[in-house]
């Protein structure tokens, strides 16, 4: 903990200042790489479906913003064929999901939407952005985290319990190719409803 | 859009923290002249504070009669606390607390532990079958930005000469009674230990009022409902006054913890803990146009 955080603390804005400060997708991409690597190395392909989660604001203008994201998607899906779709869940989070075989196209098109967030200044309501794997046991993740600038596995294997073995082996897989959070305290899960399942389903 | 910062919140508050803390400082300067007589009650209170501190989870926790529930042997209900306590974290940039409940009716929720990576987040059945889920959301991250913010150990060291004054005031008799150097100079030590007491306590509970505002401010900026928490707050104190009147008294002492606290039959405003609901709410309503602007 820094001095400056510190001084945050007791002046009681550090949960104001965490939770409004913009994201940081500047490590998304190093996902187009950490494909090829899941798959050679571990025999893990892309599920061909990623995520962007996202908690909503109660304003207009965050409203007309999720509008022009999907609309940015829409191009995108003219161009390179990445198909696209809204769902929000039991919690009150919205995603958008994207599916294309190409996972190339699935990490450009995760970077542009959030980039429009950005843009726009709600940067700080990304959650994460997933990536999906299909192995043997089942999907397996790597989430970035926004607030984190890092990305982290998960490895559901129910609806409440994660396969722990196996998250530290695709963390020491990919150290260095990704840039991993060190901290599992960070490792937040996002449970899928249903075994199987994507959390987005 | 930009959350404008509440300078008059963080001036006030570090008014507040500076008063505290010169008034300290005048009080160890009186104190250091009786200092060798009252070297073992500092040492005692020192050793006292810190196990209360490294404690302070597990002492709130058994003194609400709360357990720690772990996510996948929790029921349906704290299921659904556990994964907004995770998403929360997660956008306040926080490693998940522990999660805990209460048994009882009482509906409220408090937020314990000293450091952020060793914090839980207690919620009573009460406040479960009160709040719906915007509102229990906006609760949860009210007590998440009291662990972020570092309350407990805020507040702990704002009134650990406060602690020391009020043990002089009440044992310091037997301190130097009958010393080569008579009676007056304890009186002397007693009386400034009643003036810092007094002015302590207060500035405490003020000190503890703004960090209220604070976390409320926190809360909804984590959640971005700033409405969901002042309903969640409406609806709590409408509770609270139909629960009954025993079971309030024997939980009053964990005020400070709580997201509102239980009235006693008089707590004047200079001595509450937390600002009034009316004034959390106004203050939330106008974060709430802030958004819109």
């Amino acid at each position: 903990m820094g001095l400056f955080d510190s001084l945050r603390s007791v002046l009681g804005v550090s949960a104001e200042a965490d939770a409004t400060r913009a994201a940081d997708p500047e490590d998304l991409f190093g996902m187009s790489t950490a494909y090829l690597t899941m798959e050679a190395d571990l025999g893990l392909p892309s599920a061909g479906e990623a995520a962007l989660c996202f908690s909503n604001v109660d304003s207009t203008d965050f409203a007309s913003t999720v509008e022009e994201v999907e609309t940015i998607l829409d191009a995108g899906q003219e161009e390179t064929g990445t198909k696209h779709w809204r769902h929000s869940d039991d919690y009150g989070y919205h995603w958008f999901v994207l599916s294309d075989s190409d996972p190339e196209d699935l990490v450009t098109s995760v970077h542009f939407a959030a980039d429009e967030f950005v843009e726009r200044g709600y940067g700080s309501r990304l959650l994460a952005a997933l990536f999906a794997f299909e192995g043997d046991q089942g999907y397996v993740y790597w989430v970035y985290s926004f607030r984190r600038g890092a990305y982290y596995p998960f490895a559901p294997t129910g609806t409440s319990s994660r396969d722990s073995k196996r998250e530290f082996k695709l963390q020491s897989v990919l150290d260095g190719e990704l840039a991993v959070e060190g901290d599992e305290g960070y490792w937040y899960p996002l449970w899928p409803d249903r075994a199987g399942q994507h959390p987005w389903e | 859009m930009q959350w404008k910062p509440d300078w008059g919140l963080r001036g006030r508050m570090a008014l507040t923290m500076f008063l505290l803390f010169a008034l300290y400082i005048i009080f160890v300067g009186v104190l250091s002249l009786y200092f060798g007589r009252l070297l073992p009650v500092v040492a005692f209170m020192g050793i006292f504070l810190l196990g209360q501190f490294f404690f302070s989870d597990k002492l709130a926790l058994y003194s609400m009669g709360a357990h720690v529930v772990e996510e996948d042997e929790a029921d349906t209900e704290m299921r659904k606390v556990h994964r907004m306590v995770s998403r929360l974290s997660q956008q306040a940039d926080l490693p998940k607390p522990k999660v805990a409940v209460a048994d009882t009716s009482i509906p409220n929720a408090f937020a314990a532990g000293r450091s952020r990576k060793s914090s839980t987040v207690c919620v009573t059945r009460g406040i479960l079958r009160s709040l719906d889920d915007d509102e229990l959301e906006g609760v949860l991250a009210h007590e998440l930005a009291h662990i972020k913010n570092r309350d407990v150990m805020v507040m702990t060291i704002a009134s650990f000469l406060s602690t020391l004054a009020f043990l002089i005031v009440r044992w310091g008799w037997f301190l130097g009674g009958n010393r080569e150097r008579g009676g007056a100079p304890v009186i002397v030590a007693i009386l400034v230990s009643l003036v810092v007491w007094i002015v302590s306590f207060l500035l405490i509970r003020t000190l503890s009022r703004y960090r209220e505002f604070a976390a409320d401010r926190g809360g909804a900026v984590i959640t971005g409902k700033p409405s969901a928490l002042a309903s969640a707050l409406l609806t709590i104190e409408g509770r609270m006054d139909r629960v009954p009147k025993e079971d309030l008294r024997e939980q009053s002492e964990m005020n400070a913890f709580f997201v509102i606290p239980i009235k006693g039959d008089f707590i004047g405003r200079v001595f509450s803990t937390h600002p009034s609901t009316d004034r959390r709410v106004e203050r939330l309503r106008e974060l709430e146009r802030e958004m819109e602007a």
